[in-house]
């Protein structure tokens, strides 16, 4: 008897889905359940943002990288703030680097809370992802009373940020702290300790830190293969510091190090350091400017630069080349989603279709931030 | 059932002398008929009103609460919209597959309540093998959701039906094997004797008898979930993988059916459960009125059945979904072998004691007393931790 | 084959987690929701509960516009057109036009942030949504005003100094560049 013509299965995760994070498409070629490869095609967020600063100049640049990576608008605003002062020569006052950390802090919380929150939508727990918006709107509250917008906050400028704390502010958001760190707790006892959630997630899309190394990844996805690289720390900026703080990495304890459970608990890890970091950054708060004086035709000097800042996502690097002119001749974002991308086309064979969306809820890929 | 209907012919109900298996045959299908529409149906609709409040409360949201006093005639809007909405069979789809596969589906839900023991004389039809029957036909959804599946010519539907027929046929031997124990101390597949065999106490339950049947009625439970699509194994229709799985290529009025199906079949889980383990429509013989006891009856039959669907609602709103290789394991290294040991356990318990054990109902009642006081107690921790403000009031 | 030990351990696990898990919830069930139940089951109107640096949909007071055009400038989507020209007769700026639009504002705030008088400021407003696209330019300049010219002093024109006040409130909560004040307050 011959044996039994069985062929692979073609599958489209189409760009219109209900789990993947952003406008991505995979075609994924699968054996029934298991998969042998999954190719990812993305390209369907490109909004040409980077050819749009040769247009609308320095100043008018800031509203747009909002739109970079809309969940991390605080970093992206600062790394062109980073970007234009380092290349025309601009001190940041001391006060001004602190707001910015205390933003950036609270933006690192609210983009790693809707992180884990949609990690568990996507293994199937709907509860804690509407647990997460609450809080994630708890610090739009706050945000929206320092910068007035919950999502784009266009907080930064060139030499500092636009508004000072308001009067009263520092209070509500120390409350703000106390009351998220035992919720912090609880969701943990909700969902990352939950049997099944660790069954799901552990020993799924292992990186090795040489294979992370290799394709670049950044930011958490690094971190949980145990190489211990943050930017914060390792080339330190702003006001980074004076502040005490640690950099958790994957222990690989609930299966192999740098599978999707280290990712994940690397993200609460660092939610709980950010809060720290702000504790400290409230208390330490100086007095004085927030703002250094541009002028206001800003017309940096001819040449190039290029920074790093860790974002949500990891290393972020922006790279501006200026023409002498007040419109900069061209801007480039490098971000740690991107290459994620990379990555899951090699690790998707062999695991099985429910996987491929944990891995990428792992990977924590934001779709604007990949196709810019 | 058949004592109600000798005693309304009896009493000139229907003229003098009439052919009485023709009557007794119209009204069986009468009443048949008034239960589904008038209890099934809504009450299919309405868990869909008190799942949507249940599951906001417990994601600190408030639900529908716009339509209707307390949005209680959400479920009816929403069933006229689905209704209302345009029928659509793809093309290339197997039309007459495509089409009969609700039916099945909803035959699997319509059917166990030809069995369901409401009260001590509220029975449509009490066979005397009420709960095998009961089992066999709940598995009519296997053949439905895999027909819809492959009828609908599309490889995520497929995928959601296949996973479907896996994990129902696989979670039909715990289910089946769950409910050895009670046969094994009641002699009797009938639902009524299976209920009449227990008291109204929960010492006397089932439930509480040895500890074999504690496990077998959690391991009936968890199963009877698995065969209901209800997470933790929602695999089929896990919504953020496979859009709607086997149901994806239907709308209007057929996705209705596969919804009213689900939703329907936590009630008929519940009243297992209920018949099995929790001593069905017991109560306490309070009055020597046929009538107000039976309404008693029905009143203690409900809540314990409604209790259950809550909880399937509060487990659904808690834990996340398990993956088709787990759903596996879970079924064939756990749930089986356990189920075994049950069997084994309550038939050497039966030998030893036949005519129960009742030192060991009240010391399991005391067990589960304690369970209940430690998760209280884990509660309050946890709403004392939190700074959020208490509120019990439900309708906000 | 796992051993019996980690088959006992993962069962003892499964159950002590669910049942943490269903205490967590068991314990969300009894606070209070977090949703705001808008718009009409309110005590205050949103937009009255929306900070005062809340960005809005634009708006303009036309009585302290001094024709500058730094706004228009300041836009990088080049939203809003005003006409200022020099009256023949009087010498002074006399505003034509400035129209707003409000589909294509991203509402970033650099056009208030370069306002010298606060003139274009945001308002707590959000609720824009209309039936047709016209309805969304804003025309502000019915008929053509004079430009606002500031005074060497505090303003005296009553009806002019509380319009200017605001503006100049609303413009205190951006940061002076170099400046040593921290923040300002919010107006009465």
């Amino acid at each position: 008897m011959s044996t039994l013509r069985t062929e692979e299965m073609t599958l489209n995760m189409g760009p219109q889905h209900p789990s993947t994070h952003g406008v991505l498409r995979f075609v994924v070629r699968a054996d029934g359940e298991v998969m042998r490869e999954a190719i990812p095609d993305v390209g369907y967020l490109h909004r040409s943002i980077e050819k749009i600063a040769e247009k609308v100049g320095y100043r008018g640049f800031m509203p747009y990288t909002d739109r970079v990576d809309y969940v991390c608008a605080m970093f992206t605003n600062q790394g062109w703030g980073m970007a234009c002062e380092k290349i025309a020569g601009i001190e940041v006052p001391k006060r001004g680097e602190y707001c910015r950390v205390i933003a950036a802090e609270f933006n690192r919380i609210a983009s790693h809370l809707l992180s884990v929150g949609a990690m568990a939508m996507d293994i199937g727990a709907m509860t804690p992802f509407a647990h997460v918006i609450r809080e994630r709107e708890m610090i739009n509250d706050l945000i929206e009373e320092l910068c007035g917008a919950r999502l784009t906050f266009n907080y930064m400028r060139i030499g500092g940020v636009a508004w000072d704390l308001p009067p009263g502010w520092r209070e509500k958001a120390l409350a703000y702290l106390d009351h998220f760190d035992p919720i912090l707790e609880e969701y943990n006892a909700l969902i990352s300790w939950n049997k099944i959630y660790i069954e799901r997630l552990a020993n799924v899309g292992v990186i090795t830190p040489a294979e992370a190394i290799n394709y670049n990844l950044v930011g958490p996805n690094l971190r949980a293969c145990g190489i211990k690289w943050d930017i914060r720390k390792d080339i330190p900026y702003s006001v980074y510091p004076e502040f005490e703080f640690e950099v958790p990495v994957g222990t690989g304890q609930w299966g192999k190090l740098g599978d999707s459970m280290d990712r994940y608990v690397v993200r609460i890890r660092e939610m709980a350091e950010s809060s720290k970091i702000l504790r400290q950054a409230l208390e330490k708060i100086p007095p004085g400017a927030v703002l250094a004086k541009v002028v206001r035709n800003f017309k940096p000097p001819a040449g190039e630069c290029q920074i790093r800042l860790e974002s949500g996502r990891g290393d972020m690097g922006w790279y501006l080349v200026s023409d002498g002119t007040g419109y900069p001749w061209r801007v480039h974002v490098r971000t740690g989603s991107f290459a994620a991308m990379g990555i899951i086309q090699k690790l998707s064979a062999g695991l099985m279709i429910a996987d491929l969306v944990t891995l990428i809820a792992s990977l924590d890929v934001i779709a604007p931030e990949i196709d810019r | 059932m058949q004592t109600l209907i000798q005693n309304l012919i009896a009493s000139g109900l229907f003229g003098k002398n009439p052919p009485s298996e023709l009557v007794a045959a119209i009204v069986v299908f009468v009443m048949s008929a008034l239960v589904f529409v008038a209890v099934a149906l809504p009450f299919a609709g309405i868990v869909t009103w008190v799942e949507r409040r249940v599951w906001a409360r417990i994601q600190s949201r408030v639900g529908p609460n716009r339509v209707g006093p307390q949005g209680f005639l959400q479920w009816l809007a929403d069933g006229v919209k689905v209704v209302c909405k345009e029928d659509i069979v793809p093309d290339d789809a197997d039309a007459r597959l495509f089409k009969l596969a609700p039916y099945l589906v909803m035959l699997a839900f319509i059917l166990p309540w030809a069995v369901m023991p409401f009260s001590s004389s509220l029975i449509l039809a009490d066979m005397n093998v009420g709960i095998l029957y009961m089992t066999a036909v709940t598995a009519l959804t296997v053949v439905g959701v895999l027909m819809a599946g492959w009828a609908s010519n599309n490889k995520w539907s497929l995928i959601g039906g296949v996973r479907s027929a896996a994990q129902i046929v696989s979670y039909e031997i715990p289910a089946g094997l769950s409910i050895f124990p009670v046969v094994l101390m009641t002699g009797t597949l009938s639902m009524q004797g299976i209920i009449r065999a227990q008291g109204w106490a929960p010492q006397h339950w089932f439930l509480f008898a040895n500890p074999f049947t504690f496990v077998a009625a959690n391991i009936l439970y968890m199963s009877s979930l698995a065969e209901a699509n209800r997470t933790p194994f929602d695999l089929p229709e896990a919504e953020s993988e496979l859009v709607a799985g086997f149901a994806t290529e239907y709308s209007g009025w057929r996705y209705g059916c596969f919804s009213m199906a689900e939703w329907g079949n936590l009630f008929v889980i519940g009243a297992i459960i209920t018949t099995l383990f929790l001593g069905g429509w017991q109560f306490p013989h309070v009055t020597n009125n046929v009538v107000a006891m039976n309404v008693l009856e029905v009143i203690a039959f409900l809540v314990k059945v409604l209790f259950l669907v809550f909880v399937s609602m509060w487990i659904r709103a808690t834990l996340p979904r398990v993956r088709i290789d787990q759903l596996m394991t879970a079924c064939w290294k756990y749930f089986v072998p356990i189920s075994f040991v049950d069997m084994i356990g309550t038939a050497v318990w039966v030998t030893i004691w036949p005519e129960g054990n009742a030192a060991m109902g009240y010391i399991m009642f005391a067990g589960a007393i304690v369970l209940g006081a430690i998760f209280i107690q884990r509660v309050i921790y946890y709403l004392r931790r939190s700074r959020m403000e208490v509120y019990f009031n439900p309708t906000i | 084959m796992i051993a019996v030990s980690e088959y006992v351990h993962n069962i003892k696990d499964t159950v002590s987690t669910i049942f943490e898990g269903m205490a967590v919830t068991a314990s969300h069930f009894m606070r209070k929701p977090y949703t705001v139940q808008y718009p009409d089951r309110m005590p205050v109107r949103v937009q009255d509960t929306l900070p005062f640096r809340y960005r809005g949909i634009l708006e303009v007071d036309l009585e302290i516009c001094t024709g500058c055009l730094a706004c228009e400038r300041a836009c990088p989507i080049d939203c809003i057109v005003i006409v200022a020209d020099k009256d023949q007769q009087t010498r002074q700026l006399l505003l034509s036009q400035f129209d707003i639009d409000i589909a294509k504002c991203m509402y970033c705030g650099l056009c208030s942030e370069a306002c010298p008088t606060g003139s274009i400021h945001h308002t707590t407003e959000f609720e824009g949504a209309d039936y047709s696209l016209e309805s969304l330019i804003r025309r502000f300049v019915q008929d053509p005003v004079m430009a606002y010219k500031a005074k060497k002093g505090p303003e005296t024109d009553p009806r002019i100094a509380p319009i200017l006040n605001r503006g100049m409130a609303y413009l205190d909560q951006w940061a002076q560049p170099g400046g040593e004040k921290p923040g300002g307050e919010e107006p009465a």
